[in-house]
């Protein structure tokens, strides 16, 4: 399955000469993009036990992280299932679409 | 009958169907795999006719049939041409996924000893899962319930709906089947744990 990447990594093995590092303070470097979420829905035809079981199973979350996630796509309509980069995010949605779960991602609010 | 339980000894998950339950189970499998693999996934059509010819990877627009658009929920809600992407590389795959869980249960069904033209009325299905199956089975199913689920418009809360329709009506018998298969799914999470 051929993994989808269109944002663009960070580059962390380019070669720099110390003696023309530009003027920057720490503040400036980030080597982390925004982060993006994985946002799970609720739909009415999944069962409560069904969508624990997807979250332990594929995220590794404890039962309780599961049980609270789940009640917040039952409750709340929706929840924030994982936090990452975007190609994590991308791969997590695949897989919850492979679990029939409804997912999509999105930058972090 | 008819519900999976967990074998203490061998740890495998277990259930017994009649050979209606299991004919029943292999029909609706089939049909997914039908479907999965009847709307063919589009490819995109660029501007270059060869271009076009040569390009062999997936869709970038939603389905058409509502089943599969649930099936392949587009994952980018505010930006259509990441969607795309994103379905271009992902659609093809899980089609291919789906299909073949479905697959993978209409294969245990029939080595289990379930005929392709079943005669015996009092024939029983045994079938005995891994975990490994055991979740390829889940998913199955979820894809059987998203399917029927949209087919007949279930909607959260709308069971008194349902029970008051009248027994002979077709969508009530499809209803049945549609909880049913949630029973067996629960029983095979519970079975799972």
């Amino acid at each position: 399955m051929g993994a989808v990447s269109t944002a663009s990594p960070t580059r962390l093995e380019m070669a720099v000469d110390p003696g023309v590092l530009p003027d920057i303070t720490p503040e400036d470097v980030t080597l982390a993009d925004t982060p993006w979420v994985t946002i799970v829905w609720n739909d009415p035809v999944n069962l409560m036990s069904y969508v624990t079981f997807v979250f332990t199973t594929y995220f590794g979350y404890s039962r309780k992280k599961a049980e609270k996630l789940m009640m917040e796509v039952h409750e709340e309509g929706k929840s924030v299932v994982s936090t990452g980069s975007r190609e994590e995010m991308e791969r997590d949605v695949q897989a919850m679409h492979e679990y029939g779960l409804w997912a999509t991602l999105q930058k972090a609010e | 009958m008819g519900e999976f339980v967990r074998h203490r000894r061998s740890n495998k998950v277990i259930a017994t169907f009649t050979v209606l339950e299991a004919d029943l189970l292999r029909s609706l499998a089939a049909q997914l795999v039908e479907l999965l693999h009847n709307e063919r996934a589009i490819a995109p059509t660029g501007e270059d006719p060869l271009e076009a010819l040569l390009d062999f990877s997936g869709p970038t627009t939603e389905p058409e049939d509502p089943v599969l658009q649930r099936l392949f929920p587009t994952a980018y809600r505010q930006d259509p041409e990441a969607a795309g992407e994103f379905r271009r590389f992902t659609e093809g795959g899980l089609r291919d996924s789906k299909a073949r869980a479905a697959e993978t249960v209409i294969d245990v069904l029939e080595e289990a000893g379930l005929p392709g033209e079943p005669t015996d009325p009092d024939l029983v299905i045994d079938v005995e899962l891994d975990r490994s199956t055991a979740l390829t089975w889940m998913r199955a199913f979820t894809d059987l319930r998203l399917a029927l689920g949209v087919r007949l418009g279930v909607e959260e809360g709308d069971q008194d709906y349902w029970d008051a329709l009248p027994e002979e009506d077709p969508r009530a018998q499809a209803h049945h089947l549609f909880e049913w298969l949630g029973y067996l799914q629960e029983t095979l999470v519970e079975a799972v744990g």
